[in-house]
């Protein structure tokens, strides 16, 4: 009766530790963003979508050193309505995803998405070409603060293929950090290929 | 039945004291004015405010949201000191570049400003009425004030949970030891009183912290209003902004922000706009400015719009960001009301449309970059967005002639390679 008792708890216990949602690994190779794409990670990273705070459903968050100090946003086609950043309160929505959005729009949608991330002075520069699964894109980079005044660098992909907008949205502390992964941001960018 | 009745006098007893103490946040000494250039030993309880304020203070000259602007922070720095002469060398004020109406002044003597207020007073008369009024807190060292209460009121709380604890706990132990049929429905009864009336103290204690704050503010509106009068502004512009307040809360997209302004909670922090509006207009009645009013209504706000025009733009960018649309276009149809800045305003106009996207809103915002474009103080992107809106609408040799535009107004524009491409996709699909 006792070992049936200690066999309770375990599996209790087990069923909550798989309820539990935490840090995963995202060792070096293919990395499935939803199923519309892949990307080839050249390192290892950490996969800290689960502990994101309001985190839409088609957005994944990665990072090497901690989200603080660099964070690599990969979404899944965005579908008219959604969103980047989960709004916290009815009355202070965030930037919506909508179809036939110009490219201008779009780069719109992903600064005001980082305003929506509490940055300061949100700045784009450095608009240019790309391409995304083969499909034109849009790259640019980016510039803001943090509240307390921190200097934050960026640099985002954007497509819109079809209805849907895929992202790749890179931001970190622009001493040190942003130089330090950008090399492997870039392979990252590179690197998209079709989901399986 | 005699220990029920038992148990009620112990709790008629304790709402005396529950509404007791519903006063004893109110029935604190309020400080009076603080004299000027004088700063607590950092050893008091006062000190220790000052030094917390020192650390805020530190974090906002660091803040990413401070104004750079040295000439709008001087402007604002002269009307605080218009306004309190006395404290002038004590004050220090900084510029927030944040959306929303608000302004605050900190024990030790700094003073914020968000450009959210800059955006909304409409004359100088109306911000020194708002810094008039945080400066009166300052005066009158509402935070300690504030400090106090929440103190004397936790102490009292805490006294009284503990007198009701302790006399539930001797109501249930008599009532057991007498017994009888009806006891443990009885000792129940007590418990489940006992806790309602833990739960009154506590919602007492904090509704009490409430209404002190609101006559505080009640007092600094007043105090305020004494302050900009007697450095000669304009006594109804302390009634022109709440109302102009109330008419932006009114336009709001969202329900919640429509009715905050009119409904009142024993929760509120501030008293309800209108009551402000109500006190402020039965204290204006009858005043004459005691120093010559600065020039008539429509010189103060041309001479106000000099000031701000520089960042107009950048803070109607930022309030285009809290996505309340009906608020912005309430906004911006006031300051055109003024007749200036209208290339600048009409472009805003048409962006709020762009990002609203009501049905009717695409042919809106045509219309206004349309407006923007006549005017010589239309932005460069104001071109881009006309082009934009034209081809939107099938109209093609307009889309042509605005991206032309906005090519010769910012040849340097990050986005002009994909402008020259929609050019050519468009001459080439034209034929020409």
């Amino acid at each position: 009766m006792k070992l049936f008792g200690q066999l309770c708890a375990f599996a209790a216990a087990a069923a909550l530790l798989v309820g539990c949602e935490t840090v995963a690994s995202a060792p070096a190779g293919d990395y499935a963003v939803g199923t519309a794409y892949r990307v080839t990670l050249g390192r290892q990273w950490s996969d800290v979508s689960a502990i994101m705070v309001g985190r839409p459903v088609k957005v994944r968050l990665l990072t090497v050193d901690g989200p603080l100090l660099n964070r690599l946003y990969l979404t899944d086609g965005l579908a008219p309505g959604d969103f980047l950043v989960k709004p916290a309160a009815k009355e202070r929505p965030t930037p919506t995803w909508r179809a036939g959005l110009s490219p201008t729009e779009q780069v719109e949608f992903i600064a005001d998405s980082v305003a929506a991330l509490d940055y300061e002075r949100v700045e784009t520069q450095n608009l240019r070409p790309a391409t995304f699964k083969g499909a034109p894109a849009l790259r640019f980079d980016i510039t803001a603060k943090t509240q307390g005044g921190l200097d934050m660098a960026g640099s985002a992909e954007v497509a819109q293929v079809g209805d849907k907008l895929f992202v790749l949205l890179y931001l970190a502390p622009h001493e040190h950090f942003y130089a330090a992964t950008l090399p492997e941001v870039e392979t990252v960018f590179a690197s998209v290929k079709p989901g399986a | 039945m005699n220990r029920l009745t038992a148990s009620r006098r112990l709790a008629a007893a304790l709402l005396v004291g529950c509404t007791a103490l519903t006063g004893a946040a109110n029935a604190q000494t309020t400080p009076n004015l603080r004299a000027p250039h004088l700063k607590p030993d950092l050893t008091t309880a006062e000190g220790g405010i000052w030094d917390q304020s020192d650390k805020a203070e530190s974090h906002v000259r660091a803040s990413a949201e401070l104004d750079s602007d040295p000439v709008l922070t001087a402007y604002v720095g002269g009307v605080v000191c218009r306004v309190a002469p006395e404290y002038c060398g004590d004050l220090r004020t900084y510029v927030l570049d944040r959306p929303v109406f608000n302004a605050a002044a900190a024990p030790n003597g700094y003073v914020e400003v968000n450009s959210g207020l800059l955006l909304r007073v409409r004359d100088e008369d109306e911000l020194a009425f708002v810094l008039g009024h945080e400066v009166s807190h300052f005066a009158r060292n509402h935070t300690f004030a504030r400090f106090q209460a929440q103190k004397n009121t936790a102490n009292a709380m805490m006294v009284l949970t503990a007198g009701i604890t302790i006399a539930a706990a001797g109501a249930a132990y008599s009532t057991a030891r007498a017994g009888g049929p009806y006891a443990g429905q009885n000792i129940n009864t007590i418990s489940s009183t006992a806790r309602s009336l833990n739960d009154l103290v506590y919602l007492s204690s904090i509704a009490s912290l409430f209404s002190f704050s609101r006559e505080e503010e009640t007092e600094a509106d007043q105090l305020g209003f004494q302050r900009a009068q007697h450095a000669g502004y304009r006594p109804g512009a302390s009634v022109d902004l709440w109302n102009g307040e109330l008419d932006e809360a009114r336009a709001s997209d969202f329900p919640k922000v429509r009715t905050s302004e009119v409904r009142a909670s024993i929760f509120d922090t501030h008293p309800v706009t209108s009551d402000r509006i109500a006190a402020l207009t039965a204290m204006g009645a009858g005043v004459v400015p005691a120093a010559a009013s600065p020039a008539t209504t429509a010189d103060a706000a041309r001479r106000y719009r000099a000031v701000v025009r520089p960042h107009l733009g950048d803070w109607l960018k930022d309030d285009l960001r809290r996505r309340d649309y009906g608020q912005t276009l309430f906004l911006i149809d006031r300051l055109a009301g003024e007749g200036e800045d209208l290339g600048l305003l009409s472009f805003y106009r048409g962006e709020t449309y762009r990002h609203r996207r009501a049905p009717g809103d695409d042919a809106l915002a045509l219309a206004s970059y349309r407006a923007a474009t006549v005017q010589p103080d239309a932005p460069a992107a104001a071109w881009r967005e006309l082009g934009q809106a034209c081809h939107k609408a099938g109209d093609q040799a307009c889309a042509k002639d605005a991206f032309s535009r906005y090519i010769e107004h910012d040849p340097k524009a990050q986005d002009r390679w994909l402008v020259e491409a929609d050019l050519k996709s468009m001459q080439q699909a034209g034929g020409s």
